[in-house]
């Protein structure tokens, strides 16, 4: 059944409910107005409702009945006892009909003009009261006998029919509130019971039901968390209207594409998100969209475009609003923004296309030159940023000239449970919602430079100088470690403007259920709520769009423009100056290579190292690579440390002795001849330094991780194989294929299966049962774990040659 | 008249707050301090995990704190859907009113008019009866009305 039938449904059972105490009430005495307005309310309802589907049976009979009622009201005719039981007639076949609509049935054929009659006043007078009486109360008893005579069989199928469609119910908002905090309420004092329950050591007894509890409150959270999502058809359902209303008040012809309105989000997001996007829709209509005739004269189709997709994405909900109208007009925004005082006009020259569109997001820029009753002027594009990012989501715009603008919003599904990191500066925690945060860097190392600049301070973080807020200092509170031992937290706002935080550790990070906090905490402009601790102390969540803003980090137009700026010539001066990682080979030699080469330093046990006839090969995290710089014939022990290098697209692991520091390549290089392998020598510090010649490198060495062809291996079709060796065989990296008509890379047969000839066209392994038979024949004994192994290794050198 | 209140003290003196308004008295626990807001917020803490804003009674009327030790009880009352956990002196025991909230004149000084809809007659003798949401708004809204 349809939803909005599902809808309509419940409407009228629930009005019924509610006003069958008023027809009863009602019958008692007619005369009474407030009990007639109650009921010619639900016909009246009825017969509206009914409009919307195709229920000719029922249209008719409420309209008739509302025709008599309303006769009844406007004083024209006096109710009497005929007059009611036929409008009762009349509910309990609207009853029945709902019945059957709610079943599914078809409502049954047949006709209503005997009640339709019924209700019709009867001219001869006081006379007829009596017969007319009869003649309603027969068909009454028709009518319930009909229900009777069908009640036998209709009752059942109902039933069963009604366990096929979902029932549905109404529920007050706060209650679905309270039983939601409560929800969050038990989590919390799970965590909290979690927590003493560690510190109490292992109790088998406790902790068992204690698992279960756990697994049933994620359950019950789970369906809780859906109860709160909403289709946003909700917030669909009304854009047609305006749409139609809009366009037709300015003489236009629009038409609207909804898509997406499947897709949930939560409830108070919905609200949240109704008031943005109803302004970006009256905009496009106002400004986007032409006249009919503009458009015919431009070689557009006369009627206009809107349409609205809605998509999810991970845990954020993208809404797409494009229309075909005149797009943005770059040069008037641009123009504007000058003459508003914005940005310069040197600025403007500066700035791409979409950096210029990006503008009608700054307050107080707006290009309609006339105020219209559409848009207005008060409330702008600032706005509907602002109210965006306020629940953490980001809009942008793009346009073409003539063919029309897109909107595309990102807002995260809900506002109540957020991903956040726990830091921590004196001795206090506080709380930073996930989405913001970058990148976390402890400032010890080298790829982050802290410097002071007066009082500020500043990061400079891959070429980014980035500026850097203490959060003791917004705070008030002392840091309790040395400058030097910070923790930057790089946080991105949705307006892409980028600070970093100073904190003095990072502690965790989880699902934090946000509470509000009172105005009087509010006031101080720093937090956006409180969320607890496991173990049930409360923390304050840092509010850092706010907390940037009142530190003036967030840009105005003309500070992003400059930072921009900013960024490309650190970023040139950047290229300009190369960076290389300087370390010390197997053989001793100081070597550098160029650090955009290195992806990371991986440390990894000897054994994982094999040395094949084609070169030598090191496996880490699951993957193949080639691996260079080990020295021929030595084995190391222990642990090796690799830089693992990649051009993008292949990569390879490089041996090192030790890995030093990332330097910058100032001196002369000066190229070499005898060694391929050496770009050039250059001297780092006062001494002589080889730099490793990376085409030459991947020329050689480099290989596309193998882990994108993973070989497979062909396992006989028994049990044992599949629960047994299956497992041993992927672990070795092996896709595992059985059958008769497969073919694998490898093969492996038992020597207790019939079948001769493996399936592959590479090695064949065999195994044996019994583990002191004749080796002869090469077999493995299938419980000889790593003979399997080894010879799996084999098998996969081999097939990757 | 003859409601139900909670008697208490605030830096020595007898107040009364109206028994309905105060939810429950709670055993204060830790309490998180709350950086950059006015004194008189002692911080936030959280009772059967619900976050409540802790008030000092005595910093909000504008006093000082040494003079009038507080016990660790503290009495939770709502104001605008938010909960606040009030530090007072002591909890002391609920009787009934037996007037309605009057002045007196010559007043009880501006700190004490400002927070009190009156004095009103107890059982157990005459108290100044608390404006809750007066009372949360500290000594700063104060200064700036005066």
């Amino acid at each position: 059944m349809d939803d909005l039938l599902a809808d309509f449904v419940a409407e009228t059972r629930e009005m019924l409910e509610a006003s069958e105490g008023e027809i009863i009430a009602w019958e008692a005495d007619p005369a009474d107005r407030a009990r007639l307005d109650t009921i010619f309310r639900f016909v009246h309802t009825v017969k509206g409702n009914c409009g919307f589907f195709d229920f000719p049976r029922l249209a008719g009979l409420s309209h008739a009945a509302e025709d008599a009622l309303s006769d009844v009201r406007a004083g024209r005719r006096e109710p009497d006892t005929a007059l009611v039981t036929a409008v009762l007639a009349v509910i309990d076949r609207i009853v029945f009909m709902v019945d059957a609509i709610e079943a599914g049935d078809e409502i049954p054929e047949g006709s209503d003009d005997d009640l339709i009659a019924a209700l019709q006043p009867n001219d001869d007078g006081h006379e007829s009261i009596a017969p007319t009486h009869e003649a309603a109360s027969a068909i009454l008893e028709t009518g319930q006998s009909d229900d009777e005579g069908t009640s036998d069989e209709a009752a059942p199928r109902r039933a069963e029919q009604n366990s096929g469609v979902q029932r549905s119910i109404r529920l007050p908002v706060d209650l679905l509130d309270r039983v939601m905090s409560g929800v969050s309420d038990m989590v919390l004092a799970r965590n909290d019971l979690a927590h003493r329950l560690r510190e109490a050591g292992n109790q088998p007894t406790i902790d068992g039901p204690f698992e279960r509890l756990t697994t049933i409150l994620s359950d019950v959270r789970d369906a809780i968390t859906r109860m709160r999502m909403q289709r946003i058809e909700t917030l669909f359902g009304a854009l047609p209207r305006l749409v139609r209303d809009l366009s037709s008040e300015l003489g236009k012809q629009v038409m609207i594409d909804l898509e997406g309105g499947d897709v949930e989000l939560d409830r108070e997001m919905i609200e949240t998100v109704r008031d943005p996007l109803t302004h970006i829709i009256r905009n496009a209509i106002d400004h986007g969209i032409e006249m009919p005739s503009d458009r015919l004269a431009m070689g557009k189709r006369e009627i206009g475009m809107l349409s609205i997709a809605a998509r999810q994405s991970g845990n954020k909900i993208s809404l797409v609003v494009t229309d075909d109208g005149r797009g943005l007009d770059a040069e008037r925004i641009g123009a504007k923004a000058v003459s508003s005082g914005l940005v310069t006009e040197s600025d403007l020259k500066a700035m791409s296309r979409d950096e210029v569109q990006a503008l009608i997001f700054e307050p107080g820029l707006s290009t309609a030159d006339e105020i219209s009753e559409i848009s207005g002027r008060g409330v702008g594009m600032d706005v509907v940023r602002d109210n965006i990012e306020k629940i953490g989501g980001s809009i942008k715009v793009t346009s073409k000239p003539g063919e029309g603008t897109l909107f595309y919003l990102q807002i995260p599904l809900t506002l109540s449970i957020i991903a956040g990191l726990t830091v921590e500066v004196g001795d206090q925690r506080f709380a930073i919602p996930q989405s913001y945060i970058e990148e976390i860097i402890h400032i010890g190392t080298d790829s982050i430079d802290y410097t002071k600049v007066g009082d500020t301070a500043l990061v400079t973080f891959r070429g980014l100088r980035t500026p850097c807020l203490s959060l003791a200092d917004v705070l008030g509170l002392e840091h309790s470690v040395a400058e030097d031992d910070y923790t930057m937290v790089l946080l991105r706002l949705a307006s892409g403007d980028l600070f970093a935080l100073a904190v003095d550790r990072i502690h965790s990070h989880g699902d934090l259920v946000v509470k509000p906090l009172s105005p009087s905490v509010m006031d101080t402009n720093l937090y956006g709520g409180t969320t607890l601790l496991d173990d049930g102390n409360p923390i304050l969540v840092l509010d850092l769009p706010l907390i940037a803003f009142t530190n003036g980090l967030v840009s105005d137009a003309r500070a992003s423009i400059r930072r921009k700026g900013e960024d490309e010539t650190t970023s040139a001066a950047q290229d300009h100056v190369a960076r290389a990682m300087l370390f010390t080979d197997y053989a001793g030699r100081r070597s550098a290579v160029r650090l955009e080469l290195v992806q990371r330093i991986e440390t990894a046990k000897a054994d994982s190292v094999e040395i094949s006839d084609n070169g030598k090969r090191a496996v880490i995290d699951g993957v193949i690579l080639p691996l260079v710089g080990l020295p021929e014939d030595e084995r190391p022990n222990g642990k090796i440390r690799f830089l693992r290098m990649s051009d993008k697209t292949c990569e390879l692991l490089y041996a090192v002795r030790e890995v030093d520091d990332a330097v910058e390549l100032n001196s002369e290089l000066k190229p070499v001849a005898d060694d391929p392998l050496i770009e050039a020598l250059t001297l780092i510090e006062g001494q002589t330094v080889a730099l490793l010649d990376g085409h030459e490198l991947f020329a050689r060495y480099g290989e596309p991780p193998e882990e994108t062809a993973k070989p497979t291996c062909h396992l006989p079709d028994t049990d044992w194989a599949r629960t047994i060796l299956g497992p041993l065989v992927s672990a070795a990296g092996y896709e595992i294929v059985s059958g008769v008509d497969a073919s694998g890379d490898v093969a492996i047969v038992l020597d207790d299966s019939d079948m001769d000839a493996a399936a592959t066209d590479g090695d064949l392994i065999r195994l044996r049962s019994h583990p002191d038979a004749n080796n002869d024949d090469g077999s493995i004994y299938r419980y000889d774990r790593d003979g399997l192994v080894d010879a799996l290794r084999r098998a996969r050198s081999g097939g990757a040659r | 008249m003859n409601d139900l209140m909670v008697m208490v003290d605030i830096a020595g003196r007898r107040c009364a707050l109206y028994a309905h308004d105060v939810s429950s008295v709670i055993e204060l626990g830790d309490v998180t301090p709350v950086p950059r807001t006015p004194d008189f917020i002692a911080g936030i803490t959280a009772m059967r995990s619900q976050t409540m804003t802790v008030i000092d009674c005595r910093l909000a009327l504008g006093l000082d704190t040494n003079d009038f030790p507080t016990d660790d009880r503290a009495a939770v009352v709502t104001v605008g859907n938010h909960p606040y956990a009030l530090v007072v002196d002591r909890i002391d025991d609920i009787t009934t009113s037996s007037s309605e909230p009057g002045t007196v004149s010559g007043g009880f000084g501006p700190e004490w008019t400002r927070i009190t809809t009156g004095m009103t007659e107890t059982a157990s003798g005459p108290a100044l009866l608390i404006d809750l949401a007066k009372l949360i708004e500290g000594p700063e809204s104060f200064g700036q009305a005066a």
